[in-house]
């Protein structure tokens, strides 16, 4: 019996789909089977970050509506042999086309033949979310070093806590550039979990090559020596259960006699 | 068969701070009107007397009350300060009982989020900001109160704002509001252990939670100890 996770953040724009995508991605390079589903009905586009906007033949609605068995509307990533699927999102209908009764009923029936199902949230906290949310167990929260993104968050996360069977959730603080919260421009990562008060699950550094790659429909998380990869990477690795340490935000910079440096200086 | 001295029903009592009218409780309540009324027609004073209605055992209904008021304020001497009774109707007891006690919430107020107590409120967490608190009494925050936080939201002007962190972004305390402005907050660039509370100025004034003891000395209820 597999695990849903749903990614998800209030806000728009703060790379929920990214997320998705390098997360089920890296899930998959570790070689278990995952299903993405995209629930943005009307504005879907996880199929594109993973550059299979055109395999879709069937979508989420579909098969809600009976037109298509669930096999048939999910769309395979060759790239990952048998691992790595995508249920796509409607592009003509509307969030009202399903009910998070059969979002609940899929997502339970496709717990069984997979080991993780990361559910992709719309934005906002009405109908979408609370599809996106219906079938979940667990729910990662995305978040950036805003304001504003931060106080949906915690929105959001209240929402989540007072949702029935859903662990507490995590965080994900995106895009970080390191420039800015040394200057004390940004939010700080430990000012965002104090004030969320929830676990932080990992951080990702804010990376050019983040934009260029979903232009390409390759999830930047295959670049290994990406900064950004190396985050998700590791949160892929927590999810797993395993305990890996934060990553360091100046990594890039030290070289190995400044990584000593530091460490003698602590 | 001779005339049993009828049993009074008003009985009257002086006092320094006026007269007390210490109503019968057993008669029927038109009997006990009756005789209110010659009373108070029968009082020869002068000048202005103030009076204090005992009702005893008997239950009156709002009505029947300013009945009572009209009755004896019908003379131009007589003006009623206070009416008081042994007994109220279980509703209003379990309303006081509310408005004395005080609730707990343990977690965080989240954004949207709203707490909201009869009688006192401590929140163990943080109040996040657009997260609220309203109480009828007062509200302490165990941690750092970042929303909005409305005290005495039925209407009392004693009720205070307590928190470890006070950097809320509006204050209220029964009708009043306050924003929390830069001017007010650069008070006390830590706004570690404050208070907030209306002001004789009336408006909402904050202080070191260390003050409250001389501000609303009726806060603490505690009793007994050395």
């Amino acid at each position: 019996m597999g695990e849903a996770i749903v990614v998800t953040s209030g806000k728009g724009g703060v790379g929920k789909t990214t997320t998705t995508a390098n997360l089920g991605t890296a899930l998959a390079l570790q070689g278990k089977k995952v299903c993405l589903i995209d629930t943005d009905i009307g504005l879907r586009n996880l199929d594109v970050v993973l550059g299979l906007e055109n395999r879709i033949i069937y979508d989420l609605v579909d098969v809600v509506e009976g037109r298509c068995r669930v096999n048939q509307a999910l769309v395979k990533d060759k790239r990952f042999e048998d691992r790595l699927f995508l249920l796509p999102a409607a592009q003509t209908a509307d969030k009202l086309a399903v009910s998070p009764e059969q979002m609940k009923e899929l997502v339970t029936d496709l717990k069984r033949e997979y080991d993780y199902i990361l559910i992709d949230c719309p934005a906002g906290i009405e109908q979408g979310y609370q599809n996106a949310v219906a079938g979940a167990d667990r729910a990662i929260v995305v978040t950036t070093p805003e304001i504003s993104a931060v106080r949906d968050a915690d929105r959001i996360i209240g929402l989540l806590e007072q949702e029935e069977g859903i662990e507490a959730p995590k965080l994900i603080i995106n895009r970080i550039k390191r420039h800015l919260m040394d200057s004390g421009e940004a939010l700080d990562v430990n000012e965002i979990t104090t004030h969320l008060s929830i676990d932080l699950l990992g951080i990702v550094m804010d990376d050019e090559n983040v934009i260029s790659s979903s232009n390409k429909g390759e999830p930047v998380v295959l670049n290994p020596a990406n900064r950004a990869a190396t985050g998700y990477r590791n949160i892929a690795r927590r999810i797993l259960g395993e305990s890996v340490p934060l990553m360091s935000m100046d990594e890039q910079k030290k070289g190995l006699f400044g990584k000593l440096k530091s460490l003698f200086s602590k | 068969m001779t005339q049993v001295t009828k049993k009074q029903l008003v009985m009257i009592k002086g006092t320094k701070s006026g007269l007390v009218l210490r109503l019968d409780d057993q008669c029927a309540y038109s009997e006990l009107l009756s005789e209110l009324e010659q009373k108070v027609r029968e009082e020869a004073l002068e000048g202005t007397t103030e009076i204090q209605l005992h009702l005893g055992n008997r239950y009156c209904t709002d009505e029947q009350v300013k009945e009572l008021i009209n009755c004896v304020q019908k003379s131009p001497h007589l003006r009623v300060t206070k009416v008081q009774g042994d007994v109220i109707r279980v509703e209003e007891c379990n309303r006081l009982i509310k408005e004395n006690q005080s609730e707990t919430f343990v977690g965080i107020v989240r954004s949207g989020q709203v707490v909201q107590a009869e009688g006192d409120l401590v929140i163990i967490g943080d109040v996040n900001p657009n997260g609220k608190a309203i109480a009828n009494g007062n509200i302490f925050v165990l941690g750092r109160l970042k929303g909005i936080a409305h005290a005495g939201a039925g209407g009392n002007l004693d009720a205070v704002i307590a928190a470890s962190w006070l950097e809320a972004t509006h204050l209220m305390i029964a009708d009043k509001v306050e924003t929390m402005t830069d001017e007010l907050t650069i008070l006390s660039e830590r706004p570690e252990m404050e208070c907030a509370y209306i002001h004789r100025n009336g408006f909402i004034a904050i202080d070191r939670l260390q003050e409250l003891r001389i501000l609303r000395p009726n806060l603490s209820t505690f009793k007994g100890g050395s």
